[in-house]
């Protein structure tokens, strides 16, 4: 706990209740974000949050905390719109600064393939009300002076879709504010306590196991990250999502301003400033499904050597630290919320690289289902039922995946 | 150090056993980069027990002939693997994030990359253009 | 650093090969033909713990090889597996 967490919040932490009406499993943003809408849209406040570690030490406290809705099939772009302005909502809403920060996104295009992807892409969006344009060099430069459109003689910058409203904010304090406000109406967050099983009265789920006693539900939803097939499987749930890791590093801080967020999906590597001046430089996640979250120097090799094609004035920084997260993927590549087909039974998951920017949405709406009984319609096309309906929701290109 | 030439070779693509008693016309040096596919660099002509063979001209490598005083002082600390003890012997794998592959004599080392990567290796690797 | 055995080519840093996924291999509970179908395209036992999978040694020799790997601390624990039933 540091300074923010003194002045920030003012919580009162519970015993476990023999009962709940709600049982939300992973105390991150999505499990927080769903506790506080369902106790300030729909008045349900018998919910516990129940997480393993402390709030936001999963991936909402190792993610890249960038917001944006520049996707490529109308479904998505609709949800993630709607997230981008829940987060321009929630420090007025919450009475919490988040430290959100509209910056403006430049994804880059490097081919005439990616050139036309990227056009479709602004047409899409712009079709749904997203502002996103197409830009050429000139403006890539006008917008980031740093950059070397060249790329390094390797990677010329043929032009580039720019997504206006993209933004970040501070990812703690997303979770802090989730957490406060869900508290102050009564819902209960236990932190240290383990799920290690559900429990079941015939088909049905009824609750959660934990290492601190068996607790009731009338509800459970798994918003865990990276252990979601194990916790899936107590239900006897399959689910079609691989766990990759997730890896990004800071380095020391840059003295100039840095304004957009510049993201390639060719060289699968983004960078941002923070809001202490350090960059922030992400990557694809690694190949290979893992559940371990070691860093790797091959990743920091890798993504250096490509940024500083980029942006030469990243080799004269030096990295401060790296992390891992574990990241969910479907095997659409679109995330999956809704009913499991087990009563009593729901599920926010494959959230691989896309799920801080979706915190607030996804709550609000998994908050709606579990209070109403019934999936929103903006969520419907996510059910897990899809996979098996042949309607899945493949939009590997708006990930910055390959 | 001689500047890279471009290899002529044939791609074969057979049986295990086919490929260990086959015969190729000319001075040959045969690279086996699988057990049932090789590399037959100077052949013009394959002659294989196996029907379904497929036997293809290769001419995208280019080759370095290193002495191995050059091999040992240029190319072998980028090397990050074991290379094979026995002579002749093949090396192939990443050498300086390139794939490359080695024909290791007793006396000369063929270093060998695909033509598309000779820039690149004279970059990383400081051999001759 | 993960050091892959490829049968051809020897020991090699994982950075040479290309991850070709987990084998897929529905739970023998799934006796439905359909459904096993179904979950063989679909769905992903996503192990923590001995994961058997496929790896392309693309900088080498262009061959599959099958390893098994703990993918809770990230270590191959068996080389070379074969998948040929004895």
């Amino acid at each position: 706990m540091n300074e923010f967490v003194e002045t920030l919040l003012s919580l009162t932490w519970h015993e476990p209740r023999s009962s709940y009406d709600v049982v939300i499993i992973g105390g991150g943003g999505h499990g927080l974000a769903t506790a506080y809408y369902l106790a300030t849209r729909h008045g349900i406040t018998n919910v516990a949050v129940v997480e393993a570690d402390y709030i936001g030490s999963g991936n909402s406290g190792r993610n890249t905390t960038i917001i944006r809705s520049n996707y490529g099939i109308p479904e998505s772009i609709r949800f993630y719109r709607h997230s981008q302005v829940l987060y321009d909502r929630l420090e007025d809403e919450t009475g919490c600064w988040i430290m959100h920060a509209t910056k403006g996104l430049i994804w880059l295009a490097h081919t005439e393939s990616a050139m036309r992807a990227e056009r479709a892409r602004c047409q899409l969006n712009n079709a749904m009300g997203v502002e996103t344009v197409l830009v050429d060099p000139v403006e890539i430069k006008r917008l980031c002076p740093q950059i070397d459109l060249s790329g390094g003689g390797r990677y010329p910058v043929l032009g580039a879709s720019y997504h206006v409203p993209a933004s970040t904010a501070r990812h703690d304090r997303v979770v802090w504010a989730y957490a406060q406000g869900a508290m102050e109406r009564g819902v209960h967050v236990l932190q240290q306590t383990t799920v290690t099983g559900l429990l079941r009265d015939g088909d049905r789920v009824v609750g959660v196991r934990t290492n601190r006693g068996d607790i009731a539900a009338g509800t459970v939803m798994s918003a865990v990250g990276g252990d979601v097939t194990t916790i899936a499987s107590y239900a006897g749930v399959r689910l079609p999502v691989r766990t990759h890791p997730l890896q990004a590093f800071v380095t020391n801080g840059y003295s100039q301003g840095f304004g957009p967020i510049v993201s390639d999906t060719e060289l699968l590597c983004y960078i941002s400033q923070t809001a202490r001046g350090q960059m922030l430089i992400g990557h694809e996640y690694d190949r290979e499904q893992s559940y371990s979250r070691q860093s790797s120097f091959q990743f920091l090799q890798a993504n250096a050597v490509k940024m500083s094609y980029l942006l030469p004035f990243v080799r004269n920084l030096r990295i401060l630290r790296q992390w891992t997260g574990r990241c969910d993927v479907s095997a659409d590549f679109s995330p999956i919320m809704g009913f499991t087909g087990v009563d009593g039974f729901v599920i926010t998951t494959g959230w691989g690289t896309w799920g801080f920017k979706a915190i607030p949405a996804g709550g609000e709406q998994m908050a709606e289902l579990i209070a109403t009984g019934r999936t929103p319609e903006m969520i419907a096309p996510f059910a897990l039922d899809r996979f098996a309906a042949d309607h899945s929701m493949a939009d590997q290109g708006s990930t910055g995946t390959r | 150090m001689r500047a890279p030439e471009r290899l002529w070779a044939l791609r074969v693509v057979s049986t295990p056993e086919a490929l260990d008693h086959a015969h190729y016309e000319g001075d040959v040096i045969v690279l086996r980069i699988a057990n049932d596919e090789a590399i037959a660099i100077g052949a013009v002509h394959a002659e294989l027990t196996d029907e379904h063979a497929i036997v293809e001209v290769e001419s995208t490598f280019v080759g370095w002939d290193l002495s191995l005083a050059e091999f040992d002082e240029i190319v072998h600390r980028h090397v990050e693997w074991p290379l094979p003890a026995e002579r002749p012997a093949l090396a192939q794998g990443l050498v300086a994030g390139l794939p490359l592959k080695f024909w290791i004599d007793h006396d000369r080392v063929l270093m060998i990359s695909s033509n598309g990567l000779v820039h690149e290796v004279v970059d990383r690797l400081g051999v001759p253009a | 650093m993960l050091i892959v055995f490829c049968p051809n080519c020897g020991p090699r840093p994982v950075e040479e090969f290309r991850f070709g996924g987990e084998l897929p291999s529905p739970p023998e509970s799934i006796t439905d033909p359909a459904e096993r179908d179904f979950d063989q395209v679909w769905m992903f036992n996503n192990v923590a713990g001995i994961h058997t999978e496929r790896w392309y040694h693309d900088a080498g020799c262009h061959r599959w090889t099958t390893v098994r790997r703990d993918t809770r601390v990230d270590r191959i624990v068996e080389q070379h597996v074969s998948l040929r039933p004895d």
